[in-house]
């Protein structure tokens, strides 16, 4: 059972214009526990790969930000969350299906809690 | 003090004037920019006056002289084309440690004034000639080459500063964020289009009439990026030096359908001054004189709301035809061009006004101009600043680039001997724009 997280960059990502507060480690972490994760951003495509490979981190996805359908039809998973610091995030988020999460929310890390409801599930 | 802003007779909005009586009596020296940055961080050493002031000394010495030397000053105190704050909102805590006072509190925070220029640069003890040019800095440009030509001042600065404060920029939530909605904008601010909600309307109507479509934009926006890139003084090279590619560009989110967000600029935080002067002082000055050969001007037809394509075509076939009258030469003449880009999807109507690069066409090929080599190595290059496209929003790096290419020292400089360049803004149907040359007239 898989759990996809989408993450914003500007005023999300600690590496966004401007930085936000979700860290590289807690997106390290995340992909490390099985998450599938990537990023859905406004910057350029070619560059949130690249921003991610230098950071040694093989993010499953990296795409515009209207591209969030497309991700979800690329994806199966049990649950999906966009996590985002603007209006347009939560808007695109919700017209497609996400849960959304603010950039100040996230910073707890919060899709950790999905690992325990798994757990409760078995 | 209330300055004046530039006389309406000042301006060649009108053909059959002959050539421009300035001519070959104007240049550019020196040239000044400051850093920049995306947001303003509410500290008084970044605020758009703090980096005006950077701006004016750096051009001053680029221009090698002494700031008394200075006797003019034309400035575009209109700082955002955005929502922005009360001029009567009080400035931050810490801001009277830094600087005088002007007349109303915002000056130098989201208004450039001269009063609080001089006040803050002592230095400048020789200014007599000032004057507003509103909206643009290409009408500061108009006004200052006028008034050196006019005698009025011998020695010019002309400057512009931007801000960009935090929160949205235009339509819904910059709107909403004030307490009234007022003035021409009061209806389309909160449930009208995206700004470039109408140049796209107009590009639909260009791309249908002559068979094109907007995949053809890729070229250009990629080598404008390229363009600016080169430029350390600019946004994109000091803050976010990817580059797009063409794949980037094509599947991007619509802003206002046909226009995505890379055709749409970014508001940023930044100034730019420059010197001008007579060609005999600049004599003595340490960079060399670019000659402003003439300048135009045009002004909406005022049809409707929304501006139509025969409008855009008709205003940029006039402006050509101003600016080649009044300099004395013609489309062929131009080693580059460096019009308004900030929306990307109505510069090709400047281009083509201008007849740049026509090959004998008047309309419907600047995109196929567009996928030819438009690079600064090619043989026409198109928009080599990178404009606001490449470099941030602030209606002038095209203006700073001619005036570097022909001084031979642009970071992007063309590979082709520039003699002869154009630049102007913002708009298709609302612009000045000039014709600088490297040489004096003959």
């Amino acid at each position: 059972m898989a759990f996809l997280i989408s993450f914003d960059i500007d005023g999300t990502m600690e590496f966004g214009d401007p930085p936000g507060g979700v860290t590289v480690e807690m997106v390290r972490r995340a992909k490390e526990l099985g998450f599938i994760v990537g990023s859905c951003s406004d910057r350029f495509p070619s560059w949130q790969k690249q921003v991610w490979d230098s950071h040694g981190i093989p993010v499953d996805f990296w795409v515009a930000k209207h591209m969030l359908p497309d991700v979800k039809a690329r994806f199966q998973a049990e649950r999906y969350v966009h996590i985002g610091d603007r209006d347009i995030d939560r808007q695109l988020a919700e017209q497609v299906g996400f849960h959304f999460w603010w950039d100040y929310e996230a910073v707890a890390e919060p899709w950790l809690a999905w690992l325990a409801w798994l757990d409760d599930q078995r | 003090m209330p300055h004046p802003v530039v006389p309406r007779e000042w301006f060649r909005n009108k053909e059959g004037l002959g050539l421009w009586e300035g001519r070959g009596k104007v240049v550019a020296t020196g040239v000044g920019t400051s850093p920049t940055a995306r947001r303003w961080d509410e500290k008084p050493e970044t605020s758009m006056g703090a980096l005006t002031i950077l701006a004016i000394r750096k051009a001053i010495a680029d221009a090698g002289i002494a700031p008394e030397e200075i006797d003019g000053l034309v400035l575009t105190p209109e700082s955002t084309t955005g929502i922005s704050k009360d001029p009567n909102t009080p400035p931050p805590p810490g801001w009277e440690k830094h600087f005088k006072m002007a007349s109303f509190p915002q000056a130098g925070i989201t208004r450039g004034d001269i009063d609080w220029l001089l006040l803050n640069m002592p230095e400048l003890k020789n200014v007599k000639f000032m004057m507003n040019g509103p909206i643009c800095m290409s009408v500061s440009f108009v006004a200052a080459a006028e008034a050196v030509a006019r005698g009025l001042t011998k020695t010019c600065l002309v400057a512009r500063g931007w801000h960009n404060l935090a929160g949205r920029y235009y339509v819904g939530v910059g709107a909403s964020a004030l307490n009234t909605a007022s003035g021409r904008f009061k209806y389309s601010s909160i449930w009208g289009l995206p700004a470039c909600g109408t140049t796209a309307m107009v590009f639909e109507e260009y791309c249908r009439k002559y068979g094109k479509s907007h995949d053809q934009m890729a070229n250009f926006v990629v080598t404008s990026r390229r363009n600016g890139l080169m430029n350390p003084d600019g946004y994109y090279s000091q803050h976010r030096p990817e580059m797009i590619t063409v794949e980037d560009y094509l599947t991007a989110r619509w802003i206002a359908k046909p226009a995505n967000i890379y055709d749409n600029d970014l508001p940023i935080m930044a100034a730019l001054a420059v010197v001008f002067t007579t060609p005999e002082r600049a004599r003595d000055h340490k960079q060399k004189p670019v000659y402003i050969l003439s300048h135009g001007q045009t002004r909406p037809e005022s049809m409707g709301v929304v501006p139509t394509l025969e409008q855009w075509e008709r205003s940029t076939d006039r402006m050509g035809r101003i600016l080649y009258e009044g300099a004395g030469v013609g489309p062929d003449d131009l080693d580059f061009e460096n019009m308004y880009d900030g929306f990307t999807l109505f510069h090709q109507f400047h281009l083509e006004g201008l007849r740049y690069a026509a090959r004998g066409e008047k309309r419907g090929y600047a995109l196929d101009l567009y996928e030819t080599d438009i690079s600064i190595e090619g043989p026409n290059p198109v928009s080599p600043s990178g404009g606001n496209n490449g470099n941030g929003r602030t209606r002038w790096w095209n203006h700073r680039d001619s005036i570097l290419q022909l001084q031979g020292r642009s970071p992007s400089q063309i590979r082709k001997k520039a003699e002869i360049g154009v630049s102007g803004a913002p708009m298709p149907d609302s612009c000045d724009a000039l014709i600088w040359s490297a040489k004096p007239p003959v």
